[in-house]
Order: C-alpha cells, then structure tokens, then sequence
C-alpha cells in the first residue's frame, strides 16, 4: 500500500473532515492532538497530515508534496493551481458576493472593488463588461465602502451578519464556495488505487 | 519595486552548476543514442521565432511568451515548445525531401512566470515528432519509443495515460443538448475539475439518460483497466476504432502495464484532434511529458499531413532519474616551481592518457592548498626528486 500525504487547513474544517474520514471507515484515532504539531502520523493507515493555512494548501499540493489536500473553493479559483478538483465535500459551504452601501451606484470613470481575492473579483467583473479597480484587502474588508475606500468589496458571505451589521447590502451572487478534495496530478495517477478507494468511500458521506 | 542586486536574475532563470550540468549531459548522450538507433534524426531550431508565425500557433498560452521587438518592429518570441518551430521547419522545407519525417530534438525552451518561483522559466526539453505519417502505427511507434526512453534512463515507476479528443468529443456531442453545454464541460476537463464536471452536468436539466450516463463516465473514465469499458458510451466511429487499434498494438509490444486510458483527457489547444497522452513518473511532483498527435498544427502552417510525438522535460526526468556515482577518478597535480613544470605536465598527461581526470595547478597560483586538494580523490606533488629519477 502505498504511502499518502494528505494537506489540511487547520481549524474547524480540518475537524469535520477528519470526522468524515472517520466516517467512511479510516482507522484514526479519535483525539487528536493538534497543538503546535504540523505533522500527524497515522501508521495504521499509511497516511501522513500536514496542517497549513487553508490558502496554502494547493501550493503543497500543485507541488506534490502532498498528493492529497481539502481546500476551499474560493481559494481554487483565487490561485488557479494546477491540481485535480475530485470531490466536493460539500462542508464550509457559503459563496462569494459583491456587496456595498444600499441603494449606491458604482463609480462611472473608476470603479473600485475591495478584495482578499483579486483575481476572482478581476474575472467576474470582467465577465459581466465592467472595468474596475481592485483594491486589495487582507481582512476586515467591510471597512472599505463605510469609509469611502472603494464602492463595493466582493468577499465571502456565509450567513451574511457580518454584512447587516455593518450596514452593508449584498449586490451580486458570484460563486458557491465548499470544501473540495484535490489531487497532484502525478499523484492521482501514480497512487491511483489508494486514491479512487479514498474518493470513493469519502463520496458516501458527503450528504 | 526594489533595485536589482548584483546577484539576481530574472525571475524563473537559473544557473547550471558543474553537477547538474553532468547529469544534463549524460541524459542528452543516454537519449540521442537511444533516438538516433531508432531512426530519428536530431535537428535545431533557432531561440527567437517570429510571434505571427511560431508565437501564435504555438500550445503555449500568450501570457508565457517571452516578447521581444526586432529593428523592424516586428514582435519576436522565444520559443516556447520545440513542435511548433519543427512543424514550421517541415512543412516549408524538409517534407519535401523526405516524408514521414522522424525528427528528434534536445533544447531549451522560454515560458515566462508570473506568479512564484519554484519552477524554471527556461529549462531543456527532449522529444521527437513523426511528421507526414497519419497511421495508428506511428502513434504506436510514439508511445513505444517514450515507454523504452525512460527505461533507458533507468525509471521504472511511471504511466502513461492516454485519450482521445474524438472519443471525448463525441461522448460530450451525444449527451449533451446544445454545442455550448458540450463546450463548457470540455473546458471544465482541460481544468481537470471534475467537481465542477459533475455540477455543470446537473445544472444542464438534461434528460435523466443523458445526465446520467455523464456522471457514470466521469466517475470511471479516469480509471479505465481496458479499452472495453469505454464503448459503452460511445456509438461506433472512426476515434473508438482508432483507439482499440492503438491498445492491440500496445498489447501486442508487451508495454501495457505501463499504460492507463484516461478518455477525459483533453488540451486546451483545439490542433490536438486525435489520441493524446501525458507522461508521469514517481519522484517528481509535475508530468514528466506529454504528447499526442496534432495533425491540426500542420494544417495551420499550411500542409495537410498528420503528426505525432511526444516532449520530456529534462528538468523534470533530472528529479526523477536515479543517481548514481562518478565514475571517473579526479586527480590533482601540484607543482613547486618553474623547473618542475614540464615533469608535471608529462606526468598529468600520461593520467589523462589513462582516461582519468587530471587539473594541473602551480603552488604559487594557490590561496588555501588544504582547501583546494579537499576537490580531489588524490593529489600528487611534483618535487625535486621527481626530477632526478
């Protein structure tokens, strides 16, 4: 049997897909003790964690030093890495919006977006013929309309509180975001075995 | 943006020291003697290429093009794959000549990064191409050579996974309702999302039949063991014919174990009409090669003849390719002074004679004579009594 590495966010995601791992019947211990450890060892069954930021996680993959990883989607399509998308885990779910001010217009000469993630931000106004400026952001992006930063922020909305409470509205929907299960491309193919009998009884669980 | 250091160089470029330069070099005999025994002939092509020509037909996407102007303004590229400039080559002259063409080549190729480092923007590409051959045999004679190449650089871990853009085709023609859904799905293959394969499926409210059958092959066409499994999707044509001939060849050289179909394989350049493949190997986290026929190429540089071949990343086979010792013995030879020098220049000759590895060095040029020796398997001084002998 081959040997996996799989990538993993650290956090709540990493909890509830290690408990659907448990699930589709891997042999982990129950308790795991996260700490500091990077690295968690599971001899019983050949496979190997890495904990990494949750954005990371397709760099470790791309580049094969994980052959396995959970990212989100909203970080596949901001990085656009060349690894394979196998399953949506369909956990972490929310979506990407634009939102901003109510009842505003954009900008007419020089509309401006405030972002985490420019290059999503970039292709979907581009999609809809609309040239913009991105600003970007790498947290509390809500500030951005209230002080006259930029006239919308495309980020991610899960129940939309955060939003209200800042007296923000939500404009567009752009993209549903989950976790999804990704591959190294020479891994899916080099472990191809081990990796199909993951996916397959990992699709069992996902509701 | 800060100012360039003294040390830098552009981003992806990268300097070839004296160990990887050997192992380069031993790749480069260990598969031009392999190519040439099989008939192929080795040729070069020159580092810039007009974009008009070369730059636009090539696979490579625009933003990776390395742009130069000449004194006439017109826009340059590096080239970025070596099938293009060949296809340019053949079809204006060495078709002529002779046909099929079996050409092979060893050379860098210049694909720009923009994002990160980690990997070269310059690195060596090793292929060959058969151009003027439309046959199974010569897509055959494309896989068969690639399989024994590797094995001729001493891997024995690897795959490869071969499609059909026909096959494919025609499974997304005939289950989907409009040319756009059959569109949308391809892209989403090229992307190899396969999440988003079965979403778009789902979000086409196709009829139960059709849907279905989708979501069944993209779960196993991944993984197909043989060429059966495949025809029940698709409807008897000349692609699944072409393909089930290909496999019987490969069946009947004995190389099958090294093979995986793989029919939701697709490129994202439209040339690549017939069988593709990629190649993969353990010890490297990228595809060592891919290759495929691309009789389309052909037809935009204006002759209707079809080709086929395949290219492997030489950076890529040097992470791969297991190392092993030097082989040849690396001698120093120090002399003293002025009157020793003809002695120690006859002395390091006859080593050399014998095939081993002789650096001549005076003791005056020397700064740190223990440190200098430490590159050495054995040094010898040459002193007076050498000279009385």
């Amino acid at each position: 049997m081959s040997h996996l590495t799989i990538a993993m966010p650290k956090g709540r995601i990493f909890e509830e897909a290690y408990q659907m791992l448990i699930e589709a019947g891997f042999n982990l211990p129950e308790e795991v003790e996260m700490s500091r450890k990077l690295m968690i060892e599971i001899p019983e069954e050949q496979i190997r964690f890495i904990l990494a930021k949750p954005t990371d996680v397709p760099v470790y993959v791309e580049h094969g030093v994980a052959d396995l990883g959970i990212a989100g989607k909203d970080t596949l399509l901001e990085l656009r890495r060349n690894v394979h998308e196998l399953l949506d885990l369909k956990i972490s779910q929310c979506y990407i919006a634009s939102a901003g001010l109510p009842n505003t217009t954009m900008n007419e000469i020089a509309p401006r977006i405030a972002t985490k993630y420019p290059n999503i931000a970039m292709n979907y106004y581009k999609e809809i013929g609309e040239q913009v400026e991105i600003i970007e952001l790498n947290g509390s992006i809500e500030l951005a309309p209230m002080i006259g930063l930029a006239d919308r922020i495309v980020d991610i909305v899960s129940t939309g509180r955060t939003l209200k409470e800042n007296g923000l509205v939500e404009y567009e929907h752009i993209t549903d975001v989950s976790s999804r299960l990704i591959a190294n491309p020479v891994s899916y193919r080099m472990k191809s075995s081990r990796i199909q009998e993951l996916v397959s009884r990992m699709k069992k669980i996902v509701i | 943006m800060s100012s360039i250091k003294m040390f830098e160089k552009p981003l992806g470029m990268r300097d070839t020291f004296p160990i990887t330069y050997e192992k380069t070099e031993e790749v480069r005999q260990i598969g031009r003697e392999f190519l040439r025994a099989r008939g192929f002939d080795f040729i070069q092509t020159p580092s810039l290429e007009y974009f008009d020509t070369v730059g636009k037909a090539s696979a490579i996407y625009d933003a990776s093009l390395f742009k130069l102007v000449d004194s006439q303004g017109n826009t340059l590229v590096l080239r970025p794959d070596m099938t293009t400039p060949i296809a340019r080559v053949a079809t204006s002259k060495l078709l002529k000549e002779k046909i099929p063409l079996r050409l092979a080549y060893f050379a860098n190729v210049f694909r720009a990064q923009q994002t990160e480092g980690g990997r070269p923007a310059e690195f060596g590409q090793m292929g060959i191409e058969i151009i003027g051959d439309g046959s199974v045999f010569a897509d055959a004679e494309v896989i068969m050579t690639v399989i024994h190449l590797i094995q001729a650089f001493g891997i024995d871990s690897f795959k490869i996974t071969i499609g059909h853009a026909g096959v494919l085709n025609c499974i997304l023609k005939d289950y989907t309702e409009s040319m756009e859904q059959a569109v949308a799905l391809r892209t989403l293959l090229v992307e190899r999302n396969y999440v988003g394969f079965e979403q778009a499926v789902e979000s086409f409210n196709l009829p139960k039949t059709k849907s279905d059958a989708l979501l069944q092959f993209i779960s196993e066409a991944t993984n197909f063991v043989t060429i059966q499994d495949i025809e029940k999707y698709v409807r008897k044509n000349d692609a699944l014919e072409y393909m089930q001939q290909l496999v019987e060849l490969i069946d009947a050289a004995n190389l099958s174990e090294y093979v995986a179909l793989d029919f939701t394989l697709s490129s994202h350049m439209n040339y690549y009409t017939g069988m593709l493949f990629e190649v993969f190997a353990e010890g490297s986290g990228f595809a060592l090669g891919n290759g495929g026929r691309y009789d389309g190429l052909l037809h935009h540089f204006g002759t209707k003849v079809g080709a086929t071949g395949f290219g492997i990343r030489v950076d890529r086979l040097l992470e791969v390719i297991p190392s092993k010792p030097t082989t040849s013995e690396s001698i120093g030879v120090i002399f003293e002074e002025e009157a020793l020098f003809i002695k120690a220049l006859e002395m390091a000759n006859s080593f050399r004679e014998e095939g081993k590895r002789v650096t001549l060095q005076s003791r005056k040029g020397l700064v740190d004579e223990n440190a200098f020796a430490k590159h050495f398997d054995q040094i010898l001084y040459v002193s007076q009594e050498d000279l009385v002998e």
